[in-house]
Parts: C-alpha cells; sequence; structure tokens
C-alpha cells in the first residue's frame, strides 16, 4: 500500500537534499575562485616585496617559510638568488603571468614578473596544496551547516507532512467508525480545499444510498400492503363460497391450501427483506429468551396440538441484548419447521441456557433430519431438503431458515444445526454472544 | 349486533359484509374516514371494524376522533401493517382487538363474537368443554351436570383456562389473575390448583405444556 506521508517525506527531503547539494558545488566553486583570486593577489604582492629587496651577496637564503619559493634572475639568465627550497634551474619561464609548476615533489602556484627597474626576473611560488587546504577549509565552514541541518529539516517535514494529513486521518475516522446501517452526512466541518470533493461525493453517495434503502423499505411496505388485502379478499370469497357450495370441498380445500400457500410465500418473502441486516431498524433491548419462547410456544400452541405433537420448554431465565420483534419471527420460525418437518405426535423441545460462548436457545425435533451432505444448503434460499419431496409432505417455500440466518447475523449470533446424537431428529442451536460487543468467531463448535 | 366496516377495498368489503350477514350481523359499508366518521356520529354502530390504510385518512385517525368523541364503541382494527408498533399504537389508542391482513374469516367472526358477547347486557355466563360447565354469574361448576365445590383459587384458574380455551396461559399469567401485588405465592401453587382440579374434573381436560403453562383444548 501506498503511501502519501512517505512519498511526501521522500520527495521533500530528496529536492531539499538536492537543492542543497547544487548550492553546495555551486558555493564550493564561486568559493574557490574567489580563494584562487585572492591567494593570487597574495602571490602578487609577495612579488612586489620582493622586488623591494635589496639583493645580498650570498645567493642562498632561507625561504619565509617552506610553503614558499621564490627565484631572482637577471635579464640575462643569470640566478642572482633563491630560497633554499629551490634548486639551480629557474622555477617556470620568464615571461610576465601566473602559472602551475612542479619542482621539489610539490605542485606549486607560480607568478613571474620582470622587475624594469632593476632588470631582473621574480619568480615567486606557493604550495597548491596547502592553499587548496585553505580554501577548502574556508568552504567546508560556509557548506556544514547546510548538510548539518538536513535532519532537522527531515523532522519538520516529518511533522509537517503528518499534521497535513491529518485532516484525512479524522475523515478516515470518521468513516470507519460508521456503523453499517448509518447513512448520515459526514460531519467534518470546514473541510480543507483537497478534501472538499471526496466529502462531498461521499456524502453525495450516502444520500443517495439512503433514498434506495428508504425507497426500498417503502416498497416492502406498499407491497406488503398491497398484497394483503387482496389475498385477504380472496379467503373472505372462499370462505363464502364454502358456504354456498358445502359439497364443492375438495376443490375449494384445494383452493384454501394454495392461497394459504401463496400468503405464507409472501409473509416469508417480505420477512426475509424486513430482516436483511442491511435494511433491518433493529431495536435493540434486553430480552428475556425463556420467556420470549413461553409466549410465542403459547401462540404457536395450536398448530403445534393439531398435529398431536407436544412441546415443552426447559433450562432457564436468560437475558440477552436483542431486537424483540425479530427474535419472535427466529422462534416461530424454529418452531413450526420443527413442528412441520416431523411426524404426528413427535415431541418438540425448545431449550434456553447459558452455554459455554454465550446464551444458546435451542429448538431439537423427534423428525427425520437432515443428512449432512445437505446440512450446509439449508440456509440458502428457497432451497428445501430433499426438494419439494420432503418426506413430512409440508408445504414451505425454503426461506425460513434464511430468515433466521438473517435474524442470527443481525445478533451475531452463530447458528449450528446438528442431527441429535442420541436418536432421530434435529437440533437448531442459535448462540447469543455473551458480550454482543464483542468480535465475532466464527468457529463450528459443539452446540449446547 | 349493528356492524359499521371502513374498508377501501371493494372486492374485500364485498366478501366480508356477505361473510359478516351470513353469520347474522347487520353490517354497513363504508369506503373512506370521513364517510365512517359521519356515519358513527349520526347512526353509531354497535362495532367498527376499521382499516387502517384509508384513501383519505390514516384509520387511526379515525379511531382518535372517536375515541375523543367519549364514544366507547368496540373498534376492531383490520389492517395490512404487521409491524409490532403499529399494533401497539392501536391498541394503546383504544382499538379493542387487532387482526392483521390477511386473516381466516372465521377468527374475524370469533373475535366479533367475543366483542358481541362482552357488549351484550345478557352476559352469556355459561361455557361449556366436554362434560365440564361453568357459570361464571353463579360461579358454579358442574361436571356432568352435577355441581362440584371449587376453593376461590381453583375457580379461578379453571375461569381463566375456560374463558381462553385453546389458549396457554402460562404460569405467570394465572398467577397474576390469582394473587395480588406482594402476596407471597409459593413456586408451585398453581401445579398445586392444577392437580386438585385434575383430581376433581378427570385428567383430560387441563393439559400441561412443560416449561410454558396450561391450556384446555377446544373440544
Amino acid at each position: 500500500m501506498t503511501s502519501i506521508r512517505t512519498y511526501l517525506i521522500v520527495a521533500l527531503l530528496s529536492t531539499v537534499a538536492l537543492g542543497n547539494f547544487v548550492a553546495a558545488v555551486y558555493g564550493y566553486r564561486s568559493s574557490m575562485i574567489e580563494a584562487e583570486a585572492l591567494l593570487d593577489s597574495q602571490l602578487n604582492d609577495a612579488v612586489s616585496l620582493i622586488a623591494t629587496m635589496r639583493t645580498v651577496s650570498t645567493p642562498l637564503v632561507d625561504a619565509p617559510s617552506s610553503l614558499m619559493a621564490f627565484q631572482i634572475w637577471s635579464a640575462d639568465g643569470k640566478l642572482i638568488q633563491r630560497s633554499a627550497n629551490t634548486s639551480d634551474a629557474p622555477i617556470t619561464v620568464f615571461e610576465d603571468g601566473y602559472r602551475d609548476e612542479n619542482f621539489e615533489g610539490f605542485r606549486w602556484r607560480v607568478l613571474s614578473r620582470f622587475d624594469q627597474q632593476q632588470q631582473r626576473w621574480l619568480l615567486v611560488g606557493e604550495r597548491i596544496d596547502i592553499r587548496t587546504q585553505l580554501a577548502d577549509k574556508v568552504i567546508l565552514h560556509a557548506v556544514m551547516p547546510i548538510v548539518a541541518s538536513l535532519p532537522l529539516v527531515a523532522l519538520v517535514v516529518w511533522l509537517v507532512v503528518g499534521n497535513g494529513l491529518s485532516l484525512v486521518r479524522k475523515l478516515a475516522q470518521e468513516l470507519g467508525g460508521k456503523r453499517a446501517d448509518d447513512l448520515s452526512r459526514l460531519t467534518t466541518s470546514n473541510p480543507p480545499v483537497e478534501l472538499a470533493p471526496v466529502v462531498d461525493a461521499i456524502n453525495d453517495l450516502l444520500r443517495r444510498l439512503q433514498e434506495s434503502v428508504l425507497r426500498e423499505r417503502r416498497f416492502s411496505a406498499d407491497a406488503a400492503h398491497e398484497l394483503r388485502t387482496p389475498l385477504s379478499a380472496i379467503k373472505v370469497h372462499i370462505h363464502n363460497l364454502r358456504n354456498e357450495y358445502p359439497d364443492e370441498t375438495d376443490a375449494l380445500r384445494t383452493l384454501d391450501r394454495d392461497i394459504n400457500r401463496l400468503s405464507h410465500l409472501i409473509e416469508q418473502i417480505m420477512l426475509l427483506y424486513r430482516t436483511t441486516p442491511e435494511s433491518y431498524q433493529a431495536n435493540m433491548q434486553e430480552v428475556d429468551l425463556h420467556a420470549l419462547a413461553q409466549s410465542v410456544i403459547g401462540d404457536l400452541y395450536a398448530d403445534i396440538d393439531a398435529r398431536q405433537q407436544s412441546i415443552s420448554l426447559t433450562g432457564s431465565a436468560q437475558t440477552v441484548t436483542g431486537d424483540r420483534d425479530s427474535l419472535i419471527i427466529l422462534l416461530s420460525n424454529l418452531i413450526l419447521n420443527a413442528s412441520k418437518y416431523s411426524a404426528e405426535g413427535a415431541s418438540i423441545t425448545v431449550h434456553v441456557d447459558r452455554a459455554e460462548l454465550g446464551i444458546c436457545l435451542s429448538v431439537a425435533d423427534t423428525g427425520p433430519g437432515i443428512p449432512l451432505a445437505e446440512i450446509s444448503r439449508v440456509f440458502d434460499r428457497f432451497y428445501r431438503v430433499g426438494g419439494d419431496r420432503h418426506s413430512s409432505a409440508a408445504d414451505g417455500c425454503g426461506l425460513g431458515l434464511s430468515i433466521v440466518k438473517h435474524i442470527g447475523d443481525l445478533h451475531h449470533a452463530n447458528i449450528v444445526i446438528e442431527n441429535n446424537a442420541d436418536g432421530p431428529g434435529l437440533t437448531v442451536s442459535v448462540i447469543f454472544p455473551a458480550d454482543f460487543q464483542s468480535p465475532l468467531i466464527f468457529t463450528r463448535h459443539s452446540a449446547c | 349486533m349493528q356492524i359499521l366496516l371502513v374498508e377501501d377495498d371493494q372486492s374485500l368489503a364485498d366478501g366480508l359484509c356477505k361473510a359478516l350477514r351470513n353469520v347474522g350481523f347487520i353490517t354497513n359499508h363504508v369506503r373512506d374516514g370521513k364517510a365512517a366518521r359521519h356515519v358513527i356520529e349520526v347512526e353509531p354502530p354497535d362495532i367498527v371494524v376499521l382499516d387502517l390504510g384509508l384513501p383519505d385518512m390514516d384509520g387511526l385517525d379515525v379511531l382518535k376522533s372517536i375515541r375523543a368523541n367519549g364514544s366507547t364503541i368496540p373498534v376492531l382494527i383490520l389492517t395490512a401493517r404487521s409491524s409490532v408498533d403499529a399494533r401497539v399504537s392501536g391498541l394503546d389508542l383504544g382499538a379493542d382487538d387487532y387482526l392483521p391482513k390477511p386473516f381466516e374469516t372465521p377468527e374475524l367472526i370469533a373475535r366479533l363474537r367475543v366483542i358481541e358477547r362482552r357488549l351484550s347486557t345478557v352476559l352469556q355466563s355459561n361455557i361449556h368443554v366436554g362434560n365440564v360447565s361453568l357459570d361464571t354469574i353463579r360461579q358454579q361448576v358442574c361436571l356432568d351436570d352435577v355441581p362440584v365445590e371449587l376453593p376461590r383459587r381453583e375457580y379461578m384458574v379453571l375461569k381463566q383456562l375456560m374463558e381462553n380455551i385453546g389458549k396457554v396461559q402460562t404460569r405467570e399469567q394465572l398467577e397474576t389473575r390469582l394473587y395480588a401485588w406482594g402476596e407471597e405465592v409459593s413456586s408451585n401453587a398453581i401445579e398445586v390448583h392444577v392437580h386438585h382440579l385434575r383430581k376433581k374434573l378427570g385428567s383430560d381436560l387441563i393439559k400441561t405444556i412443560r416449561g410454558v403453562g396450561y391450556t384446555i383444548r377446544k373440544p
């Protein structure tokens, strides 16, 4: 992943370093030229000084220092005087001007000048390596601070870039902190010019998303209303027909059954839609699962009793944080499934208890169970075990467990489906995390 | 018994009028909230069956205006809205019952009968289940027409179960009916009452739903 901060810091530091380097090279060169000119004029002064010297009898004199050398030649080419650190040979050609020469194992900067007054050649040299050392020292002092300040510059750049990017970080935090169903506008006030288009684009996207969610919610509510009323009308008319034609019971019974299937399918599709975690407006509160199970069983008892099945509730009162309405749907679906796919006379056990990983709600039946190969598919929409030829011959649309799964997801609950170990039948367990906020661990584990 | 049906769907309204007339209810039908308010004002029916999604106003507003005028006409709400909130707000506003669409016609008739019973000056005082009968006025229970003496709380349990025949009564529900707030209730009090009732009236009458409560099945 590329980082704007790293990029900016590397780019800025490289630019600063390059700029400093170019400046230093340029400064070094111009300082060098300056220094050379200065030293050359010093050499010129030295020549002028020597010119005023009176010629002594001994041709050999000590040089003012070993770093300087001089020779005085007559116009006709005789050596008049020389410093001790030169030989008898002229140290340069007899021609006015500065020159670089080699002698005595060193490189020298040499000035020759013809002394018109006394008709002689004055040759003065200065060791170049010393000059260079001197110039280097001067220049190094000028360039050093620039180089030394680079780490400081780097630190400041690091902080400034970090500070400049803090607004991006803040925006990222706000986006990251949003709940899945929170489609409200970003509150970042006064975004910088560069971020304003991003914030605007995100807000625009959120608004359109919210509109489409609302539209779909309205659609589902409208569809519910529009479909339920004609269904009610059909049911009433069938009821009236049955009163008028008591003999036509077979056809009417089939018609009645089909209408019930249709209305069940419509209700389940609407439930499935309504309970998708993206669109569900959950109203989370403390719910006692045991008490809720009591009331759901009470409501469904007539259906279960009609199949001569028995139902019991075991376990103890357990509170979960959940949405009451959807938990009622979850319980109803599980209990009705257990009843529907078990034979007449079967027994259903609802159990609510505390388990190792949270609160466990399980619904066990004594029906045929589900073949292992098909267990993983039962959450698929419209999937029915054994197709439409389920041995129970029960009507159904294959949405019940998808809805249960949706509601389970809403509650961050794990759903485990297992065939009973100690006999025929199926147990569906819903395990609600003890701490709702805790991260989910989707691992299969033994049901409670 | 005169019923005013407020429903904008013509087909459903026609079918309902016919079904209700078949069982002896005098049924009139209006299609919108304004007409409903007018009829209720000038010629109050005995029971109002009210749809919530009306073309001109929300059915709940009709209910509000009925109650605002101090009328106690029983109102049964019939609606395609399914959310529990809609149901609760309906009952909060003073509806007597609530039936979500699509409903079974016999269920609607049964609920209207309940309201009718509540309204009738001659209270229906006898409830029969199999060979057991209960006279709520004389507080008399008979088994095969032979009076059976029951202590007050056993009578209350039986009455509660017989009045809600086919429905499950949880232990908590029964306890709140039988005991005042703060009164000491032993954990198995209801079980003991049911045990005694079974001894006196036969073991098949009251059925236990383990972990949930008790019920008397429709014969």
